[in-house]
């Protein structure tokens, strides 16, 4: 339909030189239109097509430059989603107290000085150090006790081994509420033991009552992460240490996980920004004073009155909480990246 | 430095037997390799020396001590490794030093040491590289110095040589024996190249299917092979082995026939299948074998390829007319082939129709049933003590 040279040679009925195999035909003769039609022209015509026609023919040449806008459009996309929230927050913090009505792009007014407020009308530092002890402790916890487990899951043979795996896997699977009735009642029982230690006996408002259960909620992610990584080492390194004069315990601190450096930054910061940003526990564990191991939660939440909420210092205070994370991350990243896609390219 | 000693050492994984009671002992200051093919349990055999596994059943014991139950850090060996098992994160100095630093030797000392074990490995001025940044013969040294840095009492070296090229191969196999004669250390060397165990052992103790076949000194190995596998593995190109029976008036062949009394070879009857074994450079074309003291009687036939090596020709004879066009990978395989090696200068081409001989004092016989060696050598037969009478062969 599209070729204008099968119409013309459909209506090309009489003549002498009707025949398809005759020689080639002089162009000028017995032609509907005079043979002044450029379509006769021997090579494949320039068709007059719309724009979006011509830009279809032009993707299916260069289907670089679709990939290359495809990509800018997502990365446009994902950027914007992650860091409007952020900018919004921002314009939030600036807004001054009273004033927090139509921000959309720019701040209703101009008060930086709600990131100094912020530490006078609560100890928000101390939430912040409670948070970051808690996030340290934690990952600390999660990683000794995830090295031995990758240890023996990665490189030791044993009956039972796959089930064992997976039943710890299956252990992050739960819901965290589902372990939180039971947890709380045993935080809260007194046990003498315990009186040296925290005063009255329980774990309730104390650092073990959100490290234990988060510890234990993000080991099975950095077990497996670990897993994969020990496992990967040659069997000789471990040898090679152990006739040197290691343990096997001193072969895999002083071997097995200097070179698993990528998987063990990934494992712990992982833990470390999940247990930073956990709300279920930290919010139900501790009765949200900043003296009692309440967590940066609890503080964003102290600007929450009973007659006004100050918006604009919670933003403050969420920019502020983001840091800590924001700096370990940039600092850990490349690691990390190497981590997450060691995997991925196994040799 | 100390003797080694293996009391029935056996290593099961579930079913499988990996090593089936070996039991073996090694000198002083003695060079044993390990030897056999890939899967025999050499390497299994080496780890239960080092302690890096465990043995099922046995002993293992390094001087006097029953070193068992020993962690592999408190039995004084050190061990070179197949895949160097440098520690990539580590530089050369790290690596070598590593286990004095565990050892909380004071770091004078272990300065001292570390240059001292680099110099005799010449790696001098490579203290500070990472291993990456070096090739597979200074990785190796690395490992090697790192082995005797701590001058241990027994030195493992599971294959050290398999991961380099050839001709650093033959530099290091060089290297190794100068390093032995220098520290006259117990060394315990486990490798599947028959060259390097005959090159540099005191003694080579030669494993197949978890089992020990022989252990004796390189050459004793090469010429009175205990069974049908030895004498196949150890040389190269292997023993020619060719199957027949025993008869009144000798061996009797597809072929050809050898002639000897019967009666004088110990554990062997009338009537036993018996297998012919003789090496390559023991096969003699007739013209050329007048200084040989006792030889076959002439054998048929026909050339078919020619491999000259340069400082000597391989010859492929084939023996009887079927066996043409029916060229088998394996010499060693058929029983209507041999495998002759002579002088570059020997007038002789393919497709020729030739005499050859074989040189009776050179003859091996086994039993075809349990592989276990008869004779070697049919010139001087032992005399059967009276009063024994031919019995079947022990299996």
């Amino acid at each position: 339909m599209s070729d204008p040279r099968d119409s013309t040679d459909s209506n090309d009925t009489g003549g002498i030189d009707d025949a398809g195999d005759g020689p080639p035909r002089d162009p000028t003769l017995r032609r509907p239109d005079g043979g002044t039609s450029v379509l006769e022209d021997d090579r494949d015509a320039e068709l007059d097509r719309g724009p979006f026609q011509r830009w279809v023919a032009n993707s299916i040449s260069h289907p670089e430059r679709v990939y290359r806008a495809m990509f800018y459009v997502a990365a446009i996309f994902f950027l914007v989603t992650t860091l409007f929230p952020f900018y919004w927050l921002l314009m939030v913090a600036l807004t001054p107290e009273g004033q927090l009505q139509d921000i959309v792009f720019t701040p209703n007014g101009f008060n930086p000085g709600a990131f100094v407020e912020v530490f006078q009308v609560i100890p928000f530092h101390v939430y912040m150090f409670n948070s970051f002890v808690i996030a340290l402790a934690s990952t600390v916890v999660v990683l000794v006790i995830a090295s031995l487990a990758g240890y023996a899951f990665g490189r030791l043979e044993f009956p039972g081994r796959t089930p064992l795996m997976l039943l710890v896997l299956i252990i992050s699977f739960f819901p965290p509420a589902a372990f939180f009735i039971p947890l709380n009642d045993l935080f809260n029982t007194s046990f003498v033991f315990l009186e040296p230690i925290t005063g009255d006996g329980t774990l309730y408002n104390t650092p073990f009552a959100l490290v234990t259960p988060l510890s234990a909620i993000f080991m099975p992610l950095a077990i497996f992460i670990l897993t994969t990584f020990y496992g990967q080492i040659p069997d000789g390194l471990e040898d090679a240490a152990r006739v040197e004069g290691t343990t096997r315990l001193g072969a895999l601190f002083r071997v097995i996980i200097p070179l698993s450096a990528p998987g063990v930054a990934t494992a712990g910061v992982l833990t470390f920004i999940a247990v930073y940003n956990e709300f279920f526990f930290s919010f139900l564990m501790t009765d949200g004073q900043p003296e009692n191991w309440a967590p940066i939660l609890d503080g964003i939440l102290a600007y929450q009155g009973q007659y006004e909420v100050l918006y604009n210092l919670m933003a403050a205070a969420s920019i502020l909480g983001v840091i800590p994370v924001a700096i370990l991350v940039v600092i850990a990243q490349e690691k990390i990246v190497s981590g997450l896609t060691a995997g991925a390219l196994k040799e | 430095m100390a003797r080694v000693r293996l009391e029935n050492i056996t290593k099961r994984y579930g079913d499988e037997t990996a090593v089936d009671d070996i039991s073996l002992e090694v000198e002083d200051g003695e060079f044993v390799t390990f030897v056999g093919p890939s899967g025999c349990g050499k390497s299994t055999t080496m780890e239960t020396v080092a302690g890096l596994t465990q043995p099922t059943e046995g002993r293992v014991y390094i001087g006097d001590d029953d070193v068992t139950d020993l962690a592999p850090k408190d039995r004084g060996v050190a061990m070179v490794f197949q895949n160097i098992a440098l520690f990539p994160h580590m530089d050369v100095y790290e690596n070598i030093s590593f286990g004095l630093r565990l050892r909380k030797y004071d770091d004078e000392e272990v300065r001292r040491r570390v240059e001292q074990a680099a110099d005799i490995v010449q790696l001098e001025g490579m203290l500070d590289r990472m291993p990456k940044e070096m090739s597979g013969g200074q990785q190796q040294r690395v490992g090697i110095a790192r082995a005797i840095v701590r001058n241990p009492d027994v030195f493992l070296m599971d294959e050290p040589l398999a991961n380099l090229d050839a001709k650093l191969r033959v530099h290091m196999r060089t290297e190794l024996q100068r390093l032995h004669r220098e520290l006259g250390a117990t060394v315990i060397y486990v490798t599947h190249d028959q060259a390097e165990a005959m090159t540099m052992s005191n003694r080579i103790a030669v494993l197949n299917d978890g089992k020990l076949q022989q252990i004796a000194a390189p050459l004793t190995c090469y010429n009175e092979p205990t069974n049908l596998f030895v004498a196949g593995f150890i040389g190269s190109p292997s023993m020619n082995f060719v199957e027949g029976e025993l008869v009144e008036s000798g061996l009797e062949t597809t072929n050809f026939d050898v002639e000897f009394d019967p009666s004088r070879v110990p554990d062997a009857t009338v009537g036993d299948d018996v297998t012919l074994g003789i090496r390559p450079e023991d096969v003699h074309l007739t013209e050329y074998a007048d200084s040989l003291a006792s030889s076959t009687d002439p054998i048929d036939a026909r050339t078919d390829v020619l491999e000259p090596m340069g400082d000597e020709v391989f010859v492929y004879l084939l023996l009887s007319e079927a066996a043409a066009g029916s060229m088998e990978q394996d010499p060693a395989a058929s029983p209507n082939q041999l495998l002759m090696s002579v002088t570059p200068d020997t007038d002789i081409e393919a497709n020729q129709d030739v005499d050859v001989v074989l040189d009776r004092s050179k003859v091996h016989l086994f039993d075809t049933a349990t592989g276990n060696a008869l004779v070697h050598g049919l010139t001087d037969l032992p005399e059967r003590e009276p009063g024994t009478t031919p019995t079947e062969a022990d299996s």
